[in-house]
């Protein structure tokens, strides 16, 4: 996809929080470049610093901790959303969790200094990112009442009904691993559902 | 030999064994354990005993070139296969009348499987191959060696060994496609 028709899409979705007008969007156009990546790269490395924003444009991937024992997946992005650890790049400290693509992966991405720095001189784009950041928290808000309140099986329909296809585009376990269950239980609930 | 650029080769590999992940993904994680199991309709391997036996050969060859990997080194520009490689490579390709070639023992799949787990290994392989080619652009391909499962006195070239194995693999995953049920 050309760097044109990708920044069509993220104005889309600027505009949805907070519309920018002519110069400020220029500058902020600006600061994006197209990157790909392939399967299984770690984008952000737990213990480094997140470097970039993301803005996926196609592929999927995810946000994850792990102490080299336990595993948990924090969240699956997608096209038209942003992506990257979202805590370390704002606050400007080390990434507690990694990034990495579960698929071939494009995106735009905009370097933290950049970002920062735009943020400074326009206050619009300040208020984008805040909007932009609460209603991330929000979505984080909604995930722990589904973790306490909902069935692994009601979870699993909501994430289908996000994304029909993930189940064709990633393996298995790594939805498994989102839902908090093991492979096998995965299995069982997969053959349930799917009729 | 002709030679190629390393970079051209690794990429050519890792696109490769993504295509045979995709189909490993996109169909046979989604089909029943019963498709998975059921023999070829001419009495071959099913998709799972097909997996199986790549898993086999994953078992062995893995971890001996994450060892080798891990070891870093400096990069070469260019690889020539050497031709016992390049011969085995040639053997893996599926194509046209496939010889039917006898599995050795070790990697002979049982008839009883779990299969739904079988294909899970094999992802998890592929997965781990494709970062094990992501971290081989900065070694070099021909002073490393690897010792052949046959026989442990041949040792082939890491190039030679990427090439005949993701070759391998693909020949089975072309067979076991043959087996998906047609909707």
């Amino acid at each position: 996809m050309a760097v044109n028709e990708s920044l069509l899409e993220l104005r889309k979705l600027t505009e949805r929080f907070h519309p920018l007008q002519g110069a400020e969007w220029e500058s902020f156009a600006a600061i994006w470049s197209t990157f790909s990546a392939r399967r299984k790269e770690q984008l952000t490395r737990a213990g480094e610093p997140e470097r970039y924003i993301y803005f996926v444009l196609d592929g999927i991937q995810r946000v994850y901790f792990t102490d080299g024992e336990k595993e948990a997946t924090l969240v699956f992005t997608y096209a038209h959303s942003f992506g990257g650890v979202l805590d370390s790049l704002l606050m400007e400290q080390p990434s507690r969790y990694y990034y990495e693509t579960l698929s071939p992966s494009q995106f735009l991405r905009a370097r933290q200094a950049d970002l920062l720095d735009l943020m400074n001189r326009h206050r619009s784009l300040e208020t984008l990112v805040r909007k932009g950041v609460t209603w991330s928290m929000s979505g984080i808000m909604e995930r722990l009442v589904e973790l306490e309140c909902f069935s692994a099986e009601e979870r699993f329909r909501t994430l289908l009904k996000r994304s029909p296809h993930i189940l064709q585009l990633i393996p298995h376990k790594y939805l498994a691993n989102y839902l908090g269950m093991d492979a096998t239980n995965f299995s069982k609930l997969l053959n349930q559902v799917k009729i | 030999m002709a030679s190629t650029p390393t970079t051209q080769l690794l990429s050519d590999l890792e696109d490769r064994v993504e295509r045979d992940l995709q189909t490993a993904i996109r169909i046979f994680q989604n089909l029943s354990p019963e498709a998975l199991n059921r023999p070829s309709a001419t009495g071959g391997w099913s998709i799972a005993q097909c997996l199986w036996h790549l898993n086999s050969y994953g078992d062995y060859y893995l971890p001996r070139i994450e060892a080798q990997v891990k070891k870093g080194g400096t990069a070469s520009t260019r690889f020539s296969s050497g031709w016992l490689g390049s011969y085995f490579t040639k053997m893996m390709k599926p194509g046209q009348g496939m010889r039917k070639m006898k599995a050795f023992k070790d990697h002979t799949p049982p008839q009883e499987l779990d299969a739904p787990a079988v294909v899970a290994e094999f992802i998890r392989q592929q997965e781990w191959l494709l970062t094990l080619l992501g971290q081989s652009y900065h070694i070099d391909l021909s002073r490393i060696r690897i010792p052949i499962s046959i026989s442990r006195w041949v040792r082939l070239k890491l190039g030679d060994v990427f090439q005949f194995y993701t070759m391998h693999v693909h020949r089975h995953m072309v067979q076991a496609l043959r087996n998906v049920p047609a909707t």
